[in-house]
């Protein structure tokens, strides 16, 4: 799991390990019929086969920071690295494992070992082979204590690891962890070109090389990143000669550049979405997806600031904001609102957990149970001489965040609870005040994983600094159903103690879960082979293709 | 005292600086009376109605939350308004006192003054408010003192060059010869006698300032939300500009008049104050 900077406009290249869950509403908006509705120019049949040749221009409001994925913890450096390097397993379009690097492997009868055998074609960029040492120095680099990473948790369950031959290897873990074989989807890192070195200091943080469709062209700081298509890549040549991903800070901005056909792939915002892409022109020349994101937002509380500690006042200030209206008017309805930490329409979500509707008068009540009066009349509500008055901070650059919390101020004081907004920017909201506990109410997103363990957010022992349970949630039941969960397999039977947790997350309120947003990519029409599915858009990428008549750029590599 | 019947006489017949006049109190009325004039509360949402074009209930449209734009922009006039007075107020205050003494006692003090004050002008003033606002954090407040502390420099020199000119003149050797203090000399003596230019800049400096604060706010680091500042109203309409356009059109007009009503009445007031151009 990653902290979501900007669910919104995450640009779903690969979805790897941020892939979420089963997911029913993808759908096209503009579904591709044929070429004679889309294109200006009729082009026949025959000429619209998939051909190699010609670019995407990727829209992002964010520099990768490093490229090497066991470092890299923000999505738009996991974006890159998902086209440059592979795991040895990967989700395919209905969400179930498939092998990547992978050819087959088998799990033992105790659920303690699994085996792999590797793909035997599958070369580095730079022609060397991959095998089994690759995987092997790839488990050190990931549980060596030295290396700082937000990927080991997984990793360390692994008691040992054994190269067999080049090409098959085996992993044995202490007790049963069904979250295993999903972990080693993480990107497998070239040997050869690391051992031996501080992985921190490695120039393949800016020059990576790995088994990817895509290999590293160039990266000009703030500005681009040129990748290249790989033609010995070991599931065939991709289609789409280069990828181009540009960094424009600015979503209005991005926009412009899309619309001046300067850019082929953005994520839009609801109001682009639903206010500035209706036009035929748009129409002609964009397809857009819509689909429910990986990732929901929350109103966190600090649960060791007394004020939040009671309970009935969390469920109190869950009833008393209206999540409908911030989907309806900040989301413009592309979105849903979520009760626990699942994606609504996942095989793990539970319907049937306490709910917390929308009722102003309700809320009140529940606050005055709790001991929240107002005794000195000014309209705001106080206990032991102290008004109930709370600083919400959110990251800088998220407008919907930023609205979101607009919302809620107003539906707060409403019942009597004064709030202020405090908008940060990312790196000194995370260090100085997420990390540091230092904050009453949070507005963040996380990610969903496509597996439902979510140890590292909930567990009692997760609350060191920079660890993720930083809003320091106890329950002693619910570290007990999430160790059960993880060493599961069976899945029904999996099912009934994530189902147990939401209740009890759901009965807490350590967070009032928001909302999940639709992902709303668009993308210019001349690509061709994209599918929705489930998982997305970005599942088949190397299988995208543009027509040789409607290529645009001519790539001299 | 400037102040006479001449410069009112001459105020009046200039029909730029009583314009000037005319919106500087209009905004300040607007500013007061806020509360009574807004049709809305300026934080009130209505999510059903979200970026709705002018009509008879919200005269300037509504925003993405659906906020009355008319509202929010009236009570941005005080916003503005204040960041303005008590900006000014600040550098006007060190540029007089560090004037006044440069001016005053002349030899080293002036000399280190204003080479104080030349390095100060050496910075390029709108990065150096961005870099210092960056360290103290974006507040209302903040925002008020540092424009204040970097924006002085103008009233020191002219202030400086008033008291090298007074300071010589007969009144004032009279004083001295007479043993009075020197703050007494500066205070009761001279400074009186310097405020014209002062006004002058202080007016024109109300203008910039208001100018800094929007600029500021439209780059996020300004008046926070949800206080309504027309610098960050502008921001929020840069975002939508091809589908609201009176979400960038508004407030920037209320910019364009604030600042330009300061400008006039600041060159007005200058005019009036100007022997040479006494007919």
């Amino acid at each position: 799991m990653r902290i979501n900077k900007n669910l919104f406009v995450i640009i779903m290249i690969i979805l790897g390990f941020l892939a979420g869950c089963n997911d029913k509403s993808a759908q096209t908006e503009n579904p591709v019929k044929g070429h004679e509705t889309k294109e200006p120019t009729p082009v026949p049949a025959a000429e619209s086969k998939p051909a190699y040749g010609d670019m995407i221009i990727i829209g992002s409001i964010g520099d990768a920071s490093v490229l090497l994925p066991v470092l890299a913890s923000d999505s738009a450096s996991g974006d890159i690295n998902g086209l440059i390097y592979n795991g040895l397993v990967r989700y395919d379009r209905d969400i179930n494992l498939i092998g990547e690097l992978a050819e087959k492997w088998e799990i033992s009868e105790d659920k303690l070992t699994i085996r792999f055998f590797l793909k035997k074609d599958v070369k580095w960029h730079d022609g060397k082979p991959f095998t089994s040492k690759d995987v092997e120095y790839t488990y050190k680099v990931y549980v060596d204590p030295k290396t700082p990473t937000a990927y080991s948790t997984d990793f360390l369950r692994v008691k040992e690891f054994r190269v067999l031959d080049d090409y098959t290897l085996e992993v044995v873990y202490e007790k049963p962890y069904a979250p295993a074989l999903g972990s080693w989807g993480q990107g497998m890192l070239p040997r050869h070109l690391l051992e031996g070195v501080d992985i921190t200091e490695s120039p393949l943080k800016r020059n990576p090389v790995g088994t990817g469709p895509y290999r590293f062209k160039d990266w000009t700081t703030g500005e681009k990143i040129i990748l290249d298509s790989f033609h010995d890549y070991f599931d065939g040549r991709p289609y789409i000669d280069r990828v181009m991903t540009r960094i424009i800070p600015d979503l209005a901005t991005m926009f412009l550049e899309l619309k001046a056909l300067s850019l082929d792939q953005m994520g839009l915002t609801p109001l682009q979405y639903v206010r500035q892409t209706d036009t035929k022109w748009f129409k002609d020349n964009f397809n857009k997806y819509k689909y429910l994101g990986f990732g929901y937002s929350y109103l966190g509380y600090n649960l060791q600031d007394w004020k939040f500690r009671d309970q009935r006042v969390r469920q109190a200030l869950t009833t008393a904001i209206n999540r409908e209206s911030i989907v309806q008017g900040v989301l413009l309805g592309l979105g849903t609102v979520t009760d626990t930490p699942y994606k609504p329409d996942s095989f793990w979500y539970n319907q049937n957990v306490t709910k917390f509707p929308y009722d102003p008068e309700k809320a009140k009540e529940m606050l005055a149970e709790a001991g929240w009066k107002d005794t000195d009349g000014d309209g705001i509500l106080d206990k032991d001489g102290k008004p109930f008055e709370f600083t919400i901070i959110t990251n800088h650059g998220n407008d919907i965040r930023k609205n979101a919390a607009t919302i809620i101020q107003r539906d707060l004081k409403k019942v009597g609870v004064e709030v202020k907004i405090r908008v940060i920017e990312w790196a000194a909201f995370l260090k100085n005040f997420i990390n540091k506990r230092n904050f009453e109410a949070c507005l963040l997103g996380w990610g969903i994983g496509v597996d439902p363990n979510q140890i590292d957010i909930w567990n009692s022992k997760k609350t060191g600094e920079n660890e993720l349970n930083f809003v320091n949630f106890q329950n002693p039941e619910v570290d007990r159903l999430l160790d059960l969960g993880a060493s599961t397999y069976d899945k029904e039977e999996r099912k009934k103690y994530y189902d147990r947790f939401q209740e009890i997350i759901a009965e807490e309120q350590p967070y009032t879960f928001l909302f999940v947003q639709y992902s709303l990519p668009t993308i210019n029409s001349r690509f061709h082979g994209i599918e929705p599915a489930p998982i997305g858009i970005g599942y088949n990428f190397v299988k995208w293709y543009v027509p040789k008549a409607l290529q645009k750029y001519t790539i001299q590599p | 005292m400037f102040l006479n019947d001449d410069f009112v006489r001459r105020m009046r017949r200039n029909g730029m600086a009583m314009a000037g006049l005319g919106i500087v109190v209009v905004l300040f009325c607007v500013a007061i009376f806020a509360n009574q004039l807004s049709p809305y509360p300026p934080s009130h949402i209505d999510t059903t109605n979200i970026l709705a074009p002018p009509t008879w209930s919200h005269p300037l449209g509504t925003d993405v939350l659906g906020r009355d734009v008319l509202s929010r922009m009236i009570h941005g006039a005080g916003v503005s308004l204040s960041v303005g007075f008590v900006a000014v107020g600040i550098s006007t205050l060190i540029g007089m006192i560090l004037g006044a003494v440069s001016g005053y006692y002349g030899g080293l003090m002036d000399r280190i003054v204003m080479r104080f004050v030349d390095v100060m002008l050496c910075f390029p003033s709108f990065f150096l408010i961005l870099a210092v606002i960056a360290f103290v954090g974006p507040s209302i407040w903040n925002i008020m003192i540092v424009i204040g502390v970097t924006s002085w420099m103008g009233v020191a020199r002219l202030v400086r060059a008033e008291f090298l000119s007074i300071r010589e003149r007969d009144f004032v050797q009279a004083a001295i010869s007479q043993g009075a203090r020197d703050g007494r000399i500066i205070f009761l003596h001279i400074l009186p006698n310097a405020l014209a230019p002062v006004l002058v800049a202080a007016t024109l400096g109300i203008a910039s300032a208001v100018l800094i604060e929007s600029g500021l706010s439209f780059l996020g680091i300004g008046v926070q939300p949800p206080d309504p500042s027309w610098g960050n109203m502008l921001t929020e309409g840069k975002d939508n500009i091809e589908i609201a356009w009176w979400l960038s059109v508004y407030p920037g007009m209320a910019i364009l008049t604030t600042v330009m009503g300061y400008n006039m009445l600041g060159e007005g007031i200058r005019d009036s104050l100007d022997p040479r151009l006494r007919r």
